[in-house]
């Protein structure tokens, strides 16, 4: 039960006028990926398996096929990568690390799978899992370490945020502590980098705004100037790009557009545009997207192309929740159907 | 599984059965060489022919983060802690990857290879000296780990697990070495990571990684000094370099270094304000050149600059001690120097966007309502935005409706 790259081609030329969504290839593609082990690539890979396979299900939700992997089959590698430490790793035998934690929790949350967690997982079941996400916090600063190696990031808060929140195990940690953090890596364009002093990137500020909203902080960010930044990630063919002056890439459709939905600001870039130029990275014929038109797709950017599309409402996927990266049906029947009222 | 600019140009071919066979073997390698590495470790074997191994596995595939723990655990638990006299690099056979590494070292410090072998000819005459084997045989083996990284990190210059392992065994370094050879390999540290910005100026990996080698480089416990102006410096030569003028995070950097350099120059009133003016010059000529006013990280230094009299926060900023009537001073002073930019670049909306934006900012400072003819050109402006920037209409639609309820 693991998801990797594999080939096909993102469309340029030959796309029909009207642009389509190739739901049926999408989820052939997806299924596809775990009959590849005779590829070498398939096995280069095994440090992002759980990480593929939370965005292979998600994309697969996201486009009302659920049920396209197997559910027990996706429980048991899920859980066959647990380590000791109630942490989980990219893969069997690979070391735990926040980064495939946060990905093993939103896999069991989408196929409802934490009562499988508390009967097979490591001794203490989800408790197992929220210590070792809290043993990673940094008591003094409140920020997150990836794993016992030390180094920090604020995406590590985010998946501490993410993991914990969904077991309901959020009390295990300092929020507050890690909310000062994170206003302390604000910049004057209203942006977050990776810590205090580091330049905004789209990426770091999906993070911290996703933290933010779980933590129901968004009150500490700067909307208009963070919205103004973020809007002018938009270049003239639609997509948008992570960093000023970079290029387009369909993954900052994700990490862009999210944040602008949390901040409230999404009507802010051209959704329309969007949609054509996430569209035009498909690879229509045997699914699956890409960075950008013509190139090679991959299940990453499958994942968070579709999740742009979803965000903009797109005909016939489901709702996305901006913050967890999750159906929000999901989110509902995890965190209770009155989740989107109180917010 | 998350690649980024990988053009496919043609439909796979089926493999031909050679094909096949041929990376069927290569699978079995890669599987073998896992395998080998997971019983050795299974055993305690933490010695150079493992670290070897690994080193192996990790030229195929440097994303293998477990891989480069387990070289960590080799180090701390085996290779770090043998006595200087009886180190597992001196006895290791002549292929030992410090030999290796060195060799196909690009030659970051020449100097490396003379003082580690000093290090190792010395070392058998001097076995009971426990600080020889503190600096010494540690020593040789962070350098070679430094090495060996190099190329990889050339090659694969975004892979976050590199430049983890790197500070991971600076940090070491910290830790076991005497805190002037630690600083040394710090010092080291700033040469690697200016070479990996030439190659890549916008690598925020790279950036990250100045941001924390000067942290260390300047840090007490290590014996150093505060190198603020040098680090200015080097965001002017940045900013000055070849598309430099577009290098958001050199003048991100700069606008996070300037607090702190206006500190430690121990800068009067005047001198702030002087300096100021310059920061404002400097980015306003740069506007001036070639296609500069439709840059957009030139904005968004401009945008920092007048944050600090707009946004007034006291401490941490250029001009602590402005006055009130001093900044909305400096804002209409720009206000003018922007109507005057739009001679000639009618067509470029950040100049309205800032006219708008700083209008709004001065009645705030003043706290009144807008003049009708400064609401007027606000308009006026607005309109040209949305004709400039139809994309961002939403944007416009907001701000429209701030400019009616200030
Ligand atoms: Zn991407």
């Amino acid at each position: 039960m693991s998801l990797v790259s594999g080939p096909g081609r993102a469309g340029g030329n030959a796309l029909p006028e009207e642009l389509q969504l190739a739901i049926e290839p999408h989820v052939k593609y997806i299924q596809s990926l775990d009959t590849r082990k005779d590829e070498l690539e398939y096995w280069l890979t095994e440090h992002l398996r759980l990480n593929g396979l939370y965005w292979g299900l998600n994309a697969l939700h996201l486009l009302n096929r659920p049920d396209a992997l197997h559910r027990k089959e996706t429980i048991d590698f899920v859980l066959s990568c647990q380590a000791d430490n109630g942490g989980f790793g990219a893969a069997p035998g690979h070391d735990a690390h926040l980064l495939y934690t946060a990905s093993a929790v939103q896999i069991l949350a989408m196929v409802d799978g934490f009562g499988e967690l508390e009967k097979r997982g490591k001794a203490g079941g989800a408790m197992a899992v929220g210590k070792y996400i809290a043993a990673l916090q940094n008591r003094k600063t409140g920020t997150f370490a990836g794993d016992e190696w030390g180094e920090e990031d604020t995406r590590f808060i985010c998946c501490a945020f993410v993991g914990l929140s969904l077991l309901k195990l959020l009390q295990f940690v300092d929020v507050e502590k890690a909310v000062d953090y994170i206003i302390s890596c604000a910049n004057f364009d209203g942006g977050y980098g990776v810590a205090p002093g580091a330049e905004s990137h789209s990426g770091q500020i999906f993070a911290c705004c996703a933290a933010l909203t779980i933590a129901r902080r968004l009150d500490t960010v700067e909307k208009d100037k963070l919205g103004m930044w973020l809007s002018e990630r938009q270049v003239e063919g639609g997509g948008l790009n992570g960093r000023p002056e970079k290029l387009e890439d369909v993954c900052y459709s994700w990490w862009v557009s999210s944040s602008l939905s949390m901040i409230g600001r999404l009507h802010w870039i051209d959704g329309g545009k969007l949609s054509r130029f996430i569209l035009n990275c498909q690879d229509t014929e045997h699914g699956g997207l890409a960075d950008r038109p013509g190139d090679m797709v991959d299940v990453f950017h499958t994942n968070f192309g579709l999740a742009g599309l979803a965000l903009l409402e797109f005909d016939g996927l489901e709702e996305v929740d901006a913050a967890y990266c999750m159906p929000k049906k999901v989110i509902e029947r995890v965190l209770g159907p009155g989740y989107y009222n109180d917010s | 599984m998350a690649s980024h600019g990988v053009p496919r140009v043609a439909e796979t071919a089926p493999r031909t059965e050679a094909q096949r066979l041929e990376e069927e073997r290569q699978i079995r390698e890669y599987r073998d060489l896992e395998d080998l590495i997971a019983t050795k470790i299974a055993e305690r074997q933490y010695t150079i022919e493992v670290l070897e191994l690994t080193s192996k596995l990790l030229k195929k595939n440097p994303e293998y983060y477990t891989i480069w723990n387990v070289r960590r655990r080799l180090l701390i638990y085996g290779l770090f802690s043998k006595p200087s006299g009886l180190s597992s690099h001196s006895t290791a056979s002549p292929n030992t990857s410090t030999t290796d590494t060195t060799k196909a070292s690009s030659g970051i410090s020449s100097s490396s290879t003379t003082t580690s072998s000093e290090a190792s000819t010395t070392s058998p005459q001097n076995p009971a000296s426990p600080n020889h084997g503190k600096n010494g045989t540690t020593l040789d083996l962070i350098k070679a780990e430094l090495e060996f990284l190099f190329p990889i990190m050339m090659k694969y210059p975004k892979c976050y697990w590199l430049w983890n392992y790197r500070i991971w065994l600076l940090q070491e370094a910290n830790e076991r070495l005497e805190p002037e050879i630690a600083r040394q390999l710090w010092n080291r540290e700033l040469i690697l990571v200016g070479k990996m910005l030439v190659k890549d100026s916008r690598n925020f990996h790279g950036w990250g990684y100045r941001r924390k080698v000067v942290s260390e480089v300047e840090s007490q416990k290590l014996g150093g000094h505060s190198i603020v102006e040098s680090e200015f410096e080097y965001t002017t030569k940045m900013i000055h370099g070849d598309k430099g003028l577009s290098n958001f995070s050199a003048w991100h950097r700069r606008s996070k270094l300037i607090p702190r350099l206006l500190d430690e120059r121990k800068a009067s009133d005047e001198a702030r304000r002087q300096f100021l003016d310059d920061e404002f010059e400097l980015i306003i000529s740069a506007m001036y050149t070639d296609s500069y006013p439709y840059q957009q990280s030139a904005w968004f230094y401009y945008q920092f600059l007048m944050t600090t009299l707009t946004d007034y926060v006291g401490h941490g900023t250029i001009i602590p001690h402005f006055t009130l009537e001093d900044r909305a001073e400096y804002v209409s002073r720009q206000l003018v120097i922007l109507r005057d930019m739009l001679d000639g670049a009618e067509d470029c909306k950040w100049i309205y966007n800032a006219l708008i934006e700083y209008t709004m900012a001065l009645c705030r400072m003043e706290e009144r309502v807008p003049e009708s003819d400064e609401k007027q050109e606000c308009e006026t402006w607005l309109a040209e935005l949305r004709k400039l920037d139809p994309d961002r209409s939403g944007r416009w639609d907001d701000l429209e409706r701030a400019l009616r309820n200030p």
